[in-house]
């Protein structure tokens, strides 16, 4: 069975008085493992097919099945406590909360889960280390450079063990030099842990490291590679 | 999990020190105007019911005519004197003592003088019990007979004790006779025994101030008379301006007093019975009007902190759209973000209650000490603990609701929306 399942998916928007149709009967099926890119212009659909890949949106047509769950019908309640627990996200932006420390917006998703205390600081301290962020733990956001901060975002998206993880740009934001060692983690997480990661880019070299790429224009998929 | 609410929250107010701050201000104001008022109203309560309790001590009550104590009051003036029969008064089980006062206007005859003519008039004679002046002092202030007389004593009958000014006026000393006529043909020749010494002030502290309307105080005109005496002149007891009675040890003095007034109501006599209890429940009435009263407009200034506390969160929810987005990326409930919100809001409201109520409490001290100096009283400084509780609770729940709605906003922000805000 493959993990996420998105069968002619459709989703409009109101836009003042007109209606946008982001994506228009999208097929796309993602098997558990592996990276998947997801790339193509902008208004081709990427944002929306990532927020409905993530459960943060339902699709207005069309069935989109996660692990044997049909996401659509979900309740708002029920979609976040899906996310919590088999998503995490990695933003271009980062969006890490500014009045907390590294260790603390790791800290975050689990605390939304009701993990207590002493494991919670554990399982941070820990995801830090992996990104190799160890000495870092009571810096804030604004005291970390940009691939510090996205790192700190991937300890987090890490932080309820989901089984998939939803990049958005992740380099977006970076230069080579503080993408790289971004993307690598990505690779790791998908080789090393199991995990499925699926980015959205525009950018070539990450793309290079997916193990398929999935080509959108206009809300449809055009061109789907297997990477060698 | 509540804990990880509260640490967020807080956060989130360090974060804005100066914003925080101003709203926290705003929230004090009001709290400190509020706290103070009432402490004083409650200071202002402790020390008349104080000075009463020091007159009343736990075992007296005073019979007046019904309807002129309390808010039952008769409109446009009811009788203030009423009819007494004071021996069976004395025989009711319980009672230790009592004296009564009366009063009647009467023809007084003052000694022929140097040329054969003597001063004659109606005056007002007070017949008072001995008892009043040995037994409730506390009541009557200190009154003295001045050197070379004296006061009535027990078993006095045909003697008299005159103010100053009536005894200047009459020309009569210690040891002459004066005429007092009474109803009908009723007449005595009185023998002066004392001249009552004048008030030394007119607002005593020790006490004697406080004497519940009764004129008992060294009338400079009244001519006095023993309780008794007044019998003689003008028959049983109609005209009793109040009594005064002090139950035996270990008497429950408000079941007693009920009972006297009805056993005295049942006679004729129309009288209502006031202790302690009944005057301070009347000074907790009054006292806590006002204080209510203030405390409410003062209240008005709490509405607009809280409207500050809306404000700053309205603006906080609008600056941190993304930040809550985030959170709900990564698993808040709707209920989790409402929740932080709205301690956030509760902790400015708790925290300027916190600042209020201490300033608050000395304000009050402060200002009761200047009242006190102005009205040359000392003013009982109240820090009550019911009231230090229910203005924590109130100023955080007063954050709180102030914060429902912008908290709300915050939870119902649909996630993609609020992720995508710039």
């Amino acid at each position: 069975m493959s993990l996420l399942d998105l069968k002619e998916i459709t989703k409009d928007y109101r836009l003042g008085k007109t209606i946008v149709h982001a994506l228009r009967g999208l097929d796309l099926t993602i098997d558990e493992g592996g990276i998947v890119a997801i790339m193509g212009p902008s208004g081709s659909g990427k944002s929306t097919l990532m927020h409905i890949l993530g459960a943060l949106d339902t699709p207005t047509g069309g069935s989109a099945i996660l692990e044997g769950q049909d996401l659509q019908g979900l309740k708002e309640r029920q979609l976040v406590t899906l996310r919590g627990k088999k998503i995490g996200f990695v933003f271009q932006t980062f969006n890490l909360i500014q009045t907390l420390t590294a260790q603390q917006n790791v800290e975050l998703p689990m605390i939304f889960q009701g993990t207590r205390k002493g494991s919670r600081a554990r399982r941070a301290r820990d995801l830090l280390t992996k990104v190799g962020l160890a000495d870092r733990v009571r810096h804030k956001p604004n005291e970390l450079s940009g691939g510090e901060r996205q790192r700190v975002a991937m300890a987090r998206a890490l932080a309820n063990d989901p089984e998939i993880i939803l990049a958005d740009e992740p380099t977006g934001n970076l230069d080579t030099e503080s993408g790289g060692p971004i993307l690598d983690l990505l690779k790791r997480l998908s080789k090393e842990d199991g995990k499925t990661v699926i980015l959205v880019t525009h950018d070539p070299d990450a793309a290079a490291i997916a193990d398929r790429i999935v080509r959108l224009r206009d809300g449809c998929v055009v061109e789907e590679v297997r990477n060698a | 999990m509540l804990k990880d609410f509260f640490l967020l929250a807080a956060r989130s107010i360090t974060h804005r020190k100066l914003r925080s701050w101003l709203t926290v201000i705003g929230v004090f104001i009001g709290i400190t105007a509020v706290v103070a008022l009432i402490s004083i109203g409650l200071g202002l309560d402790r020390t008349i019911k104080d000075q009463v309790a020091k007159v009343f001590g736990v075992d007296t009550f005073i019979l007046m005519a019904e309807g002129t104590f309390g808010p039952q009051q008769h409109a446009g003036g009811s009788a203030e004197e009423y009819a007494l029969d004071l021996e069976y008064l004395r025989s009711i089980d319980g009672i230790k003592v009592a004296a009564a006062l009366r009063e009647r206007t009467g023809y007084v005859q003052g000694p022929p003088g140097a040329d054969g003519t003597s001063l004659q008039g109606f005056f007002p004679v007070m017949g008072l019990s001995p008892e009043l002046v040995t037994e409730f002092e506390s009541f009557t202030g200190t009154l003295e007979a001045l050197p070379g007389g004296r006061l009535f004593e027990p078993g006095d009958e045909a003697v008299t004790v005159l103010g100053t000014e009536i005894a200047e006026r009459l020309g009569v000393t210690v040891g002459d006779t004066i005429l007092v006529a009474g109803d009908g043909s009723a007449e005595l020749d009185l023998t002066v025994i004392g001249i009552m010494a004048p008030d030394e002030e007119e607002s005593d502290d020790s006490g004697g101030g406080f004497a519940m309307g009764m004129r008992t105080g060294a009338d400079k005109d009244t001519i006095y008379v023993p309780y008794e005496t007044m019998d003689l002149l003008w028959g049983p007891a109609e005209d009793v301006l109040v009594t005064l009675v002090r139950s035996d040890p270990g008497v429950d003095v408000d079941e007693l007093a009920g009972r006297a007034e009805a056993a005295l109501k049942a006679r004729g006599s129309d009288v209502s019975a006031v202790t302690y209890n009944d005057i301070s429940e009347a000074i907790g009435t009054m006292t806590s009007t006002v204080s209510a009263f203030l405390a409410g407009i003062a209240g008005i200034s709490l509405l607009v902190g809280g409207v500050g506390v809306m404000n700053t969160m309205f603006t906080s929810v609008l600056e941190r759209t993304k930040e809550i987005g985030v959170m709900k990326a990564v698993g808040a409930k709707n209920g989790h973000v409402l929740t932080i919100f709205l301690i956030e809001s509760g902790l400015m409201g708790l925290v300027g209650g916190i600042v209020g109520t201490l300033l608050g409490l000395g304000l009050s001290a402060v200002a009761s000490s200047f009242i006190g100096r102005f009205f040359d009283i000392k003013l009982a400084v109240v820090a009550s603990p019911t009231l230090i509780i229910v203005t924590l609770l109130g100023s955080f729940a007063i954050g709180a609701i102030a914060g429902l709605w912008p908290a709300w906003r915050a939870a119902k922000l649909p996630v993609v929306d609020a992720l995508r805000y710039e």
